[in-house]
């Protein structure tokens, strides 16, 4: 049997590395398919491992499906249901920072190397007339470095990616105040595989049933997708990628 | 030529009665309470219209800050959120840009139902499908006080010149 390549974009919280397996063992079984799964650790390396070429399905984030629809020959399959890509922009909570027109041109930023966002960051910032070269960058190795640097002082405030913000402990949060949490809605991940992947319908009916049994919920749980997924058509995503094409720039 | 979108309702409070005309010639009683609303922090403001500038898509926060229940958006022509302190000029350069399938982006002062407005930062992309435009999506994002007020100048500037 054909083995098939999955690739996991890396942003994601690092209690998910057990769903994400548990979601290749049960598709793997339900599509009767073998896959094996690539989890890159940096976006650096997610596209070595795309440009190399064998990777039949991606489980994208909404600015690399753009580049991985329109110019690599992939298409959307599917999305998480209720599940948009979100970030907290957040101060230490007994800091003089305590809303958006608090940060003052040189202040620095922590946070992981996430361009996406960075991206959101920096367009909710715009409401306060700051551009990214008023800031500096303090590029940690993890979301949970970043709010030791806010925390310590080290720097005046921290970009986390929204879902990654929300897994922290009750004590890491008191110590931040989120100064605003972007509420995007239609950008979600998505599934995608490549234009002539051969088990493309057996693969989706696979992910969509995945919601209708404990084994399935479980591992969606695991996921924080407790809803599953839905079906995505060619102009769901087209649309998505035009929404997203406005926020470049 | 009659109007396809009703007059607007006469607000409860002080307000300026202004007829609007549009580039179709159709024209719209509409008032201005000069309130602003706050733009919703942290959202996006989504909408798409066919190649004849008609709502084909609106997001909840769009419904919510226009006033306007969504049967009274879709289908009707995007213009019902023209507000008349906006040039016409700023209009023309929105559509001849996105009909020549380049992105633009401008400051907005929309009307909403009730006479009242918000600013927004708009950005109009066309939605290209196999090498045809086939429509247009529109984002809006929060704008900061200072472009806000910048933008408020210069379109007066050109309304005071678009009225001679």
């Amino acid at each position: 049997m054909t083995t098939h390549n999955m690739l996991i974009a890396p942003d994601f919280s690092p209690d998910r590395f057990a769903g994400w397996h548990m979601f290749n063992t049960l598709i793997q079984k339900r599509a009767n398919l073998n896959m094996h799964l690539n989890i890159p650790a940096s976006h650096a390396e997610q596209e070595q491992v795309i440009d190399a070429g064998d990777i039949q399905i991606i489980y994208a984030n909404p600015f690399d499906a753009a580049t991985l629809i329109r110019e690599q020959g992939y298409r959307a399959i599917a999305r998480p249901i209720g599940k948009s890509d979100e970030m907290v922009i957040a101060a230490a909570a007994n800091s003089a920072i305590s809303r958006l027109e608090d940060i003052q041109v040189g202040a620095t930023v922590a946070m992981a190397d996430n361009r996406d966002v960075k991206l959101i960051g920096l367009r909710l910032l715009e409401a306060v007339d700051i551009e990214a070269s008023d800031l500096n960058w303090d590029v940690t190795e993890t979301y949970q470095a970043a709010a030791r640097k806010v925390i310590k002082g080290e720097a005046q405030v921290a970009f986390f990616l929204a879902e990654i913000f929300h897994s922290f402990s009750r004590l890491t949060k008191t110590q931040l105040s989120v100064l605003i949490e972007s509420d995007l809605a239609d950008i979600s991940h998505v599934l995608l595989v490549k234009e002539d992947f051969p088990d493309a319908q057996i693969f989706l009916e696979a992910i969509l049933n995945l919601h209708n049994d404990d084994d399935g919920k479980e591992a969606l749980a695991e996921l924080g997708m407790p809803q599953g997924f839905e079906p995505m058509s060619e102009e769901d995503a087209e649309f998505m990628i035009d929404l997203m094409q406005t926020l470049l720039d | 030529m009659g109007s396809p979108i009703p007059d607007a309702h006469k607000p409860d409070m002080p307000a300026e009665q202004i007829t609007m005309t549009y580039h179709d010639g159709t024209s719209r009683t509409v008032y201005d309470t000069g309130i602003e609303r706050p733009y919703p922090d942290g959202k996006l403001i989504v909408s798409r219209t066919n190649l004849d500038g008609i709502i084909t898509h609106v997001n909840d926060a769009f419904v919510e800050i226009s006033g306007y229940h969504i049967d009274e958006l879709i289908g009707q022509q995007h213009y019902i959120l023209r507000h008349p302190d906006m040039p016409k000029a700023a209009y023309k350069d929105l559509w001849s840009t996105a009909e020549s399938g380049q992105k633009w982006h401008g400051y907005v002062k929309n009307l909403c139902k009730d006479g009242s407005h918000y600013w927004v930062y708009a950005t109009v992309v066309p939605n290209v499908r196999r090498g045809e435009i086939v429509g247009y999506t529109s984002v809006r994002r929060k704008p900061s006080r200072s472009k806000i007020e910048a933008a408020m100048t210069q379109y007066a500037q050109m309304k005071q010149d678009e009225e001679g």
